[in-house]
């Protein structure tokens, strides 16, 4: 046992040598203790490690079952694949090389974990394919999918017939529940997997858009006058007066805002958890008929009647983006959540879907005629599936050539008749590859195989979960609200370092006292380099800016034939590449007589000008001779007392 | 070929009522939006949640008449605190139950200017009545059970008694041998079983008198001191002499080697800040803690080596962590008066302060830590909050609320005082450098605390 613990201790002592910044990783690390530990644990269960001294038969005994604790082994001595390396090291203190190597490795292990959980993912996507060369996808209709799947799939296909109107529905979070809204003003929640009714009301006034809140326990309905609250049971919870004849509803999530847009053509953010109007924006496009949200920036995208389409955020009162989409109306807008929001498919009253990249707004990506007439409804699936529900049909795209660029419509997936006219709805069903199509006769489900998402993180949604999972999910998600303000086309930008502030250009850096001034500013004005810069580079940047100065000598007398009009200059200094700053050389401002000479000058040769231009140039040639000679004399010069009284030279 | 993704109820519901939900993950960041996001949320949350629990006042004990000037830690006993009074009296508590085992109301005639347990148990003193006291402090009578007798206790006698020629400031007994230092206007060693000191250390050129004074804990021969004409002194009591001095530019008041580090010491000085530094090249600290706005009367490390306490003439104490420049944490209360002690317990969770109001006040190290005991799930909440606040410190938010304390208006107004002084001197002498006026090189205010350093 002893020699046990001396083994740990040997290795541990190995550890603690090894915590120095990053070594060349070719050098094999010895390995002198059965302890050691190696790489990952699965690989040290495969190869089980030869004890130092054969003889010991209780460390090898033990040894083979024992493992150095997973937090003790994370120290390793390993260094990381990608080195971490500093341009001069000289600024970097040491501890922060240290740590920057710790991360550096620690990073790369979660890489290799996240490699890892891909064994936890057990479930199968779905998936429809052409098996001869004559078949096609899109020529199989739902019975002959129904009849080729289990029975415990066939669910999925199902026909609501319901005399409410047209219907919207709306899927929750979980996908596990749905909750429908008639034009006339029938409105349910429900459990379409078990079939679990939650409520049914009869509003008897025009309902035209509903949406979950958190989840299935809360829903909003857009209602003739208000937007309302009713919870599970359907008892009327709020009625939200600041919400006037609301067309469309969204709810953002984790952002805890409800957000609606109608026929008066205002954007309104309710904050559900404090209950109150964070923001209203007037999008001065009139009546909106059509609303989608980015699920990953929480962006707003709406539809106009002239066609354009805009991009809100809370805190912006003008539109982040705005697009001529359409030469009609914009009918229906949804956006990609299987590439973090990047592309948009639009469909317009010009009977056209287009499909545009949202980092790039020039020109849309794909563009095709709708198939038949009337409005056109477009939802994208969890995994990058269109769907298109226009005329009397509905259209399914897939991924790859919805954005490629190319003329005319995608190839189709799969495609399905409803005569039932109009379809007002299309909704995917999260983790489910379900489409829900709301039409005037009712609801339709069909079966889109592959386009849920076949793993759900019970972190974030669980269709499995129980009353009491959903209670705490409530209140974490409630806990870890995030503020409106953090909206933003890129959701990414929590986290990083701010830019720094703009310089005030007016002020001096002279005039500011040196201890004042950041660090960078320091160096430079000692004429050291840029902690950032390489070496090779730092020189030069001392040459240049010590030709600056030479320069800005140069041009306090006045020169004749410049007339260049910039105050300030950037100049690029080329040092045959690399990363270089550019060195700003400020010129001195243009005097009176100069801009009196410029003036007077344009084509004409005038006597008088040319002769005060030829006294200027002599004047300016004196005061560099005179300037010359001084210095010359300074270093010449014997020291008297009086030179303390001497302005220091200028150099 | 058609398949069809289904999610079977049986492998995503427990098998049987009371078993835990089956749980399946998805690391793929689409299905974790805003996590950047929601996790700034969690450590604002984290942040506002520790500012809230923050009470980091756990008690008083009380008992002296006069204030406290000495507290003394017994090694390698968690309960233990002795504390010394102006009025010349000592009190050995028991922390955990906050009672007197031991009082000896009149140990000395004036200030018990210096404390110390030695290995065996027993208590050292000494004060400014020119006496050293060697005192059995042992608690209980026969190794359990507490003395309950309140007379055998009142009417303890000293073991043995040394005299000295001035008034003692300092005392501290060596780690093994049966030796003690003290400190007077020069450094006496003692030997426990002889009446007059052994040897009389003292620089040549100096007329200090000491206020501290300590031996190392691990070089157990290596004593440092620090004296009032600004000095900083070790000595090697194998060779009776002193090895290096430096004079600095205000006189120090207490000093306290690191526990885990030992070439490391930690200096409080009268200029309102503390000093680490390393004792194999003292040409300058190697780091200075500013913060105080006035003079440091006491500091001690934490056993762990990491952070220490210091308490000063400002009402404060202020915890620090080693080479940051500013202080971790600033306890102040109402009653509280000058801090003129200061002392780490030995589990490093709480710190002792004796103050002019003669009370000897008990404070958790970590503000928001909760006593008692505490439920699994409950600490590994706290270690991901604390994780998460140090993540995001450099937000903004979460820094500001990390950082913020609420001070006594006068240190309050005395800091931004300070800050403003400094301020304007640097700017002053940044104006002198340009214009010419002042030549020489740029020297950091770090390096202006050495003054020299004597061989």
């Amino acid at each position: 046992m002893d020699a046990l613990i001396e083994a740990g201790n040997k290795a541990d002592r190995k550890r603690r040598r090894s915590y120095g910044p990053p070594k060349d990783s070719s050098v094999p690390q010895s390995r002198d203790s059965p302890l050691d530990y190696k790489g990952k644990g699965k690989e040290t269960a495969k190869q089980p490690v030869k004890p130092a001294e054969e003889t010991d038969a209780v460390v090898a005994s033990i040894s083979r079952n024992t493992t150095v604790p997973r937090t003790l082994s994370k120290l390793g001595s390993k260094t990381p694949k990608t080195e971490v390396k500093l341009e001069n090291n000289k600024f970097t203190p040491w501890a922060f090389q240290h740590k920057l190597h710790h991360q550096a490795r620690w990073r790369e292990e979660a890489q290799e974990a996240l490699e890892d959980v891909e064994i936890l993912k057990t479930e199968e996507r779905g998936v429809m394919a052409a098996e001869g060369l004559m078949e096609r996808t899109f020529k199989m209709t739902q019975d002959d999918i129904v009849n080729s799947i289990g029975e415990e799939q066939r669910r999925y296909r199902k026909e609501w017939k319901l005399d409410g109107g047209a219907y919207r529905s709306r899927y929750s979070k979980n996908g596990r529940h749905i909750a429908i809204a008639g034009k006339r003003g029938h409105v349910a929640s429900f459990d379409w997997l078990t079939g679990k009714m939650h409520c049914e009301l009869e509003l008897r006034e025009t309902c035209r858009d509903i949406t979950y809140l958190n989840d299935h326990s809360h829903f909003a309905v857009a209602q003739k006058q208000h937007v309302y609250i009713y919870d599970q049971q359907g008892i009327e919870l709020h009625r939200l007066r600041e919400h006037i004849d609301i067309t469309r509803l969204e709810y953002l999530p984790y952002h805890w805002l409800l957000v609606s847009v109608g026929n008066p053509g205002v954007l309104r953010y309710h904050d559900t958890s404090i209950g109150r109007v964070v923001a209203t924006h007037k999008t001065k496009l009139g009546a909106c008929q059509s609303m989608a949200q980015n699920p990953h920036n929480a962006v707003i995208y709406l539809g106009h009647q002239n066609g354009t389409v805009t991009l809100w955020t809370p805190n912006l009162d003008e539109p982040a983006v705005k697009l001529l989409a359409h030469l009609g109306g914009v009918t229906s807008l949804g956006v990609d959540p299987s590439t973090s929001g990047r592309y948009l498919a639009t469909s317009g009253m010009d009977g056209k879907v287009k499909v545009w990249d949202c980092r790039n707004w020039k020109g849309c990506v794909r563009e095709w005629e709708q198939r038949g007439t009337g409005h056109a409804e477009v939802d994208w699936s969890q995994k990058g599936f269109l769907g298109v529900a226009s005329g009397g049909t509905v259209n399914v795209y897939t991924p790859p050539s919805i954005i490629t660029e190319h003329r005319g419509s995608p190839p189709l997936y799969l495609t399905h008749p409803i005569p039932h006219r109009p379809l007002i709805s299309a909704r995917f069903c999260p983790y489910t590859d379900m489409l829900t199509i709301g039409h005037a006769n009712g609801l339709s489900s069909i079966i889109v195989p592959g386009a849920g998402e076949p793993t759900f993180d019970s972190s974030e949604v669980d269709p499995f979960e129980s009353k009491k999972m959903r209670r705490e999910r409530e209140v974490h998600n409630l806990l870890d609200k995030i503020q409106p303000d953090l909206i933003a086309l890129d959701p990414d930008f929590v986290g990083t370092v701010a830019e720094p502030e703009a310089q005030d250009e007016f002020a001096d850096p002279l005039h500011v006292a040196s201890h004042r001034l950041p660090r960078w500013e320091k160096l430079k004005r000692a004429g050291m380099p840029d902690p950032g810069m390489t070496s090779a580079s730092a020189n030069e940047a001392k040459k240049a800016s010590r030709q600056g100065r030479e320069d800005d000598d140069m041009e306090i007398g006045y020169s004749a034939s410049d007339t260049s009009e910039s105050e300030y200059e950037v100049d690029e200094v080329d040092n045959g590449g690399g990363g270089e700053a550019p060195v700003v050389r400020r010129k001195k401002k243009k005097s009176a007589l100069k801009a009196y000479l410029k003036k007077a000058g344009g084509n004409v040769v005038d006597p008088t000008v040319a002769r005060i231009k030829a006294k200027m140039e002599m004047r300016r040639k004196e005061i560099q001779l005179a300037r010359i000679k001084e210095r010359q004399a300074m270093v010449h010069r014997e020291p008297s007392a009086l030179d303390r009284f001497r302005r220091p030279p200028r150099l | 070929r058609i398949s069809v993704l289904h999610h079977s109820p049986s492998a995503h519901l427990p098998s049987r009522s009371g078993d835990p939900t089956p749980i399946s993950r998805n690391l793929d960041p689409l299905s974790h939006p805003f996590a950047k996001a929601r996790e700034r949320a969690r450590a604002l949350n984290a942040a506002k949640l520790d500012r809230m629990f923050a009470k980091p006042f756990v008690g008083s004990l009380d008992g002296h008449i006069d204030g406290v000037y000495s507290l003394a830690k017994k090694p390698g006993i968690l309960n233990l605190i002795a504390s010394g009074a102006g009025d010349g009296g000592i009190i050995v508590h028991d922390l955990p139950t906050r009672t007197k085992l031991l009082r000896f109301p009149a140990a000395h005639k004036g200030v018990v200017s210096g404390l110390c347990f030695t290995e065996d148990g027993r208590l050292l003193s000494c004060g400014v009545d020119r006496l050293v006291k060697l005192w059995d402090a042992k608690t209980t009578s026969d190794g359990d059970g507490l003395l309950d007798d309140e007379d055998s206790r009142a009417s303890r006698e000293p073991l043995a008694t040394f005299s000295g020629s001035t008034a003692f400031n300092a005392v501290d007994h060596h780690r093994s041998d049966q030796l003690f230092a003290t400190g007077s206007n020069v450094v006496h060693i003692w030997d426990e079983n002889k009446s007059s000191p052994i040897s009389t250390l003292s620089f040549p050129t100096s007329t200090e008198g000491i206020t501290a004074l300590k031996f190392n804990w691990s070089e157990s021969s290596v004593l440092a001191t620090t004296g009032t004409d600004r000095t900083f002194t070790l000595y090697d009591i194998r060779t009776a002499k002193a090895e290096r001095r430096l004079v600095l530019n205000f006189r120090c008041n207490a000093l306290s080697w690191n526990p885990t580090f030992p070439t490391r010491i930690l200096l409080a000085s009268e200029d309102h800040n503390l000093y680490t530094f390393d004792i194999r090249n003292l040409s300058k600290p190697t780091a200075a803690y500013r913060g105080h706005v006035a003079a440091v009367m006491s500091c001690d490390w934490s056993p762990t080596g990491n952070e220490f306490a210091s308490g000063g003439w400002d009402r404060t104490l202020r915890i620090w962590r080693e080479q940051e420049r500013t202080s971790r944490d600033i306890y102040h209360g109402k009653r509280m008066q000058r801090i003129f002690t200061t002392a780490y317990t030995n589990d490093s969770r709480f710190i002792l302060t004796g103050s002019d109001d003669g009370n000897v006040r008990i404070w958790k190290a970590q503000a928001s830590e909760r006593l008692g005991v505490s439920h699994g799930r409950d600490v590994a909440a706290r270690q991901y909050r604390n994780k998460l606040r140090e993540q995001w410190k450099n937000d903004v938010e979460v820094g500001r609320i990390n950082r913020r304390r609420y001070l006594p208006k006068s240190v309050y107004r005395a800091a931004q005082t300070k800050i403003e002084m400094v301020r304007a001197r640097q700017d002053r002498e940044g104006r002198l450098r340009e214009s010419g006026a002042k030549e020489g090189d740029v020297k950091t205010e770090i390096s202006k605390v050495v003054i020299q350093e004597q061989d």
